[in-house]
């Protein structure tokens, strides 16, 4: 049972060894020739791994998220842009992880321009990701990359400002939340595991998704519910009352 | 390691230490975060590391150079930008992986494109990006990331 959950739950990984398995039957010494040019990067990984997850994690913990938040309006200007750039640089998760975020930016009033901003920042100028890119690729690289695309991005907005228009976008989404009063939207959980670890009584991650075990939420737990719902990193949990 | 990793490592240290003095829970807690992504991660992280191996292995760096090099830049450029639309690996595994092939022989600027769109341009979360922000939306975005992703790596390719 055990061996099946990790087979499902890490396809690439179990093709891969299966093909490492293969080969050292057939030809054992190419499979040593792989394992040892692999090893050159693992070890690489491994020494870059733990700092860069520390990092996401505790910027992501310390960044005041919930004031830039607010302070997001119809007429932000270049303050908008700039924050727009910090919430983005600093975030957790891939690209759609920022769609629930932007969507309630929206509505606040943020405009397309910025909304453009956050979800490019987020997708490739993660400063997590760009210490990743320096140790694998240079800083010369990272730097030149990183340059043209921040230029990029505002290009970008500036265009897609002009062509889509606020009623293009539809106001309210069809929920896609689990059914009950405490939920979690599984299309945008990144599987982080905080809410799980935090209040084991309430979810579980299966799957690298959270999900809910019990839905029924006493009052004393509601304060604590609420704290994490704020934390999740994906704004995936919502709890109605 | 490297200085750059000896350095990293002592800026996070030291970020923890402070943060841990200001508020010990909420950091310790943002710990739990990072294992847990980690543990997301790490089967798809250990994953590619062992397919460059492969890759590596099998893939003479001659081949590598004629696929990827300078020869045909505009073609393996568009490819790779469209290969990394409709990827679904995470960023984070991408950098070693194109850093191996542009050890063995990759020229830059089809590399530059597929980090670009692997991590913009997204042809399996269009639905859900669609839903929440409309079709127009979706569409011009992505088109325009795609398009930017590709001058970015030209422009790369000539200041490098
Ligand atoms: S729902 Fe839980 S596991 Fe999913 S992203 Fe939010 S905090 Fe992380």
């Amino acid at each position: 049972m055990k061996i099946l959950k990790f087979l499902k739950g890490n396809k690439l990984l179990s093709v891969v060894i299966l093909i490492y398995i293969v080969l050292f039957v057939v030809m054992p010494n190419k499979g040593q020739e792989a394992v040892k040019n692999s090893m050159y990067y693992v070890i690489e990984m491994l020494e870059i791994m733990p700092v860069v997850f520390i990092l996401t994690s505790l910027l992501e913990a310390w960044v005041p998220r919930k004031v830039i938040y607010n302070s997001f309006g119809e007429d932000s200007g270049i303050k908008g842009s700039v924050l727009s750039f910090v919430i983005g640089s600093f975030s957790a998760g891939p690209i759609y992880a920022a769609f629930p975020v932007c969507k309630m930016l929206l509505k606040k009033g943020a405009s397309i321009y910025n909304i453009i901003i956050i979800l490019s920042a987020w997708a490739v100028i993660k400063v997590p990701m760009l210490i990743n890119e320096v140790k694998f690729l240079g800083g010369e690289f990272m730097g030149i990359r990183w340059i043209l695309t921040v230029t990029s991005i505002m290009l970008m907005a500036y265009i897609v400002n002009k062509i889509v228009k606020k009623n293009n976008i539809p106001i309210e989404v069809k929920d896609k939340f689990e059914e009950g009063s405490l939920k979690v939207n599984q299309n945008y959980c990144i599987g982080c595991g905080l809410c799980s670890k935090l209040i084991p009584e309430y979810f579980a991650v299966e799957n690298k998704k959270a999900k809910c075990i019990k839905r029924e939420v006493t009052e004393a737990d509601k304060e604590k519910l609420e704290q994490i719902i704020s934390k999740c990193p994906a704004s995936a949990i919502k709890l109605d009352n | 390691m490297d200085i750059f990793t000896v350095a990293l490592w002592i800026i996070t240290a030291i970020c923890f230490v402070v943060f841990l003095k200001k508020d010990k829970l909420k950091t310790l807690n943002s710990m739990k975060m990072a294992r847990g992504l980690m543990k997301g991660m790490i089967g798809e992280i250990f994953a590619i590391l062992l397919l460059i191996g492969l890759i590596l292995t099998f893939v003479p760096p001659d081949t590598i150079k004629v696929l990827l090099g300078k020869s045909n830049v505009y073609i393996s450029t568009a490819i790779s930008a469209l290969i990394g639309s409709i990827t679904l690996i995470p960023a984070f595994v991408a950098f070693p992986l194109v850093g191996s092939l542009v050890d063995a022989g990759a020229s830059l600027v089809p590399s530059a494109a597929f980090l670009t769109t692997l991590t913009m341009v997204g042809i399996v979360t269009f639905p859900l990006e669609k839903e929440e922000f409309g079709l127009k939306f979706t569409v011009t975005r992505n088109l325009l990331s795609f398009v930017f992703a590709i001058i970015i790596a030209l422009v790369m390719g000539v200041i490098i």
